[in-house]
């Protein structure tokens, strides 16, 4: 949101930066160009017939719900912007933090001591609670048994997890079949 | 009670005391340090209410990573003055003589 919110700003400054340089060359008729000249005749009426027609309620169905869209927008972009960013590191209990590569790190050396883990990807996400999201992505032969791997790798991430003292709050694994030729370890 | 940068480099000394700590972490987005003069600590940030302590923790944990803090905590407290002590773990190291 801060990325699109820092685009969206500059493209807007850049924007009035122009139509600046353009009022001042007009507002003070440089290089010939002056402002009874603008092309904004068509604009203003256009503009002024709008107005008029919201203040007298007559807008087309198009047109309200146009402007209902654009209301409801920015209603989830103020929402959007007031709520907190998702923290950087891992809340582990009262003054104690992780960063998320440490997680990722111990989560991805656990499951890939799992016999049939052949590979893994670890996404983190902290929270604001105690506790982090945990996305593992496990690569495991095709034709193993997917319920089976996946609950052992399960239990084991959690129990190793909690040995070391890491909390997790939410841990998905997914399973995909991969070529063991493929991935990172042949043979477990 | 030591302040500013004498408790940076106490808090530095007592962290790295403590086993499962390899060596003091640099802070993952912006440094972490302490400057006074031409001095710099690196791996603790002292502010009049927080003392931040960032360690690399040695691999494979000997203890919880909980225990680690809570015995850090315990090192500095003398030290620290009051000030709320967090532990940030910014990476684990792998020791020379383990073989993973």
């Amino acid at each position: 949101m801060r990325v699109f919110n820092r685009v969206f700003m500059i493209l807007l400054l850049a924007g009035l930066f122009v139509l600046g340089v353009y009022v001042v060359i007009y507002a003070f008729d440089l290089f010939d160009y002056k402002l009874e000249a603008l092309p904004i005749t068509d604009f203003a009426k256009g503009f002024e017939s709008f107005v008029a027609g919201v203040e007298n309620g007559s807008l087309s169905t198009v047109t309200i719900i146009i402007l209902v869209l654009l209301a409801i927008l920015g209603l989830i972009w103020f929402v959007a912007e007031l709520r907190p960013s998702a923290p950087r590191r891992v809340r582990m209990g009262s003054g104690t933090y992780v960063t998320r590569s440490v997680v990722e790190d111990e989560v991805s050396t656990v499951a890939e001591q799992v016999p049939d883990v052949l590979g893994s990807s670890v996404s983190v996400k902290a929270k604001r609670s105690p506790g982090a999201k945990v996305d593992l992505e496990a690569r495991v032969r095709r034709g193993e048994d997917l319920n089976t791997i996946k609950s052992g790798l399960q239990s084991t991430v959690r129990e190793r997890l909690s040995e070391r003292g890491l909390p997790v709050s939410k841990l998905n694994v997914k399973l995909v079949e991969a070529d063991p030729r493929q991935t990172k370890t042949r043979v477990q | 009670m030591a302040d500013g940068i004498e408790l940076a480099r106490a808090a530095s000394i007592a962290a790295l005391a403590t086993e499962g700590v390899y060596s003091m972490g640099r802070g993952r987005y912006v440094a972490a340090a302490t400057y006074e003069g031409s001095e710099k600590v690196s791996g603790v940030v002292v502010t009049p209410e927080d003392l931040e302590i960032h360690i690399v923790a040695r691999y494979p944990l000997p203890r919880p990573i909980p225990e680690i803090a809570e015995n850090i905590r315990e090192r500095v407290a003398p030290e620290a003055g009051g000030r709320k002590t967090m532990v940030v773990v910014d990476d684990l190291e792998v020791a020379d003589d383990e073989s993973l």
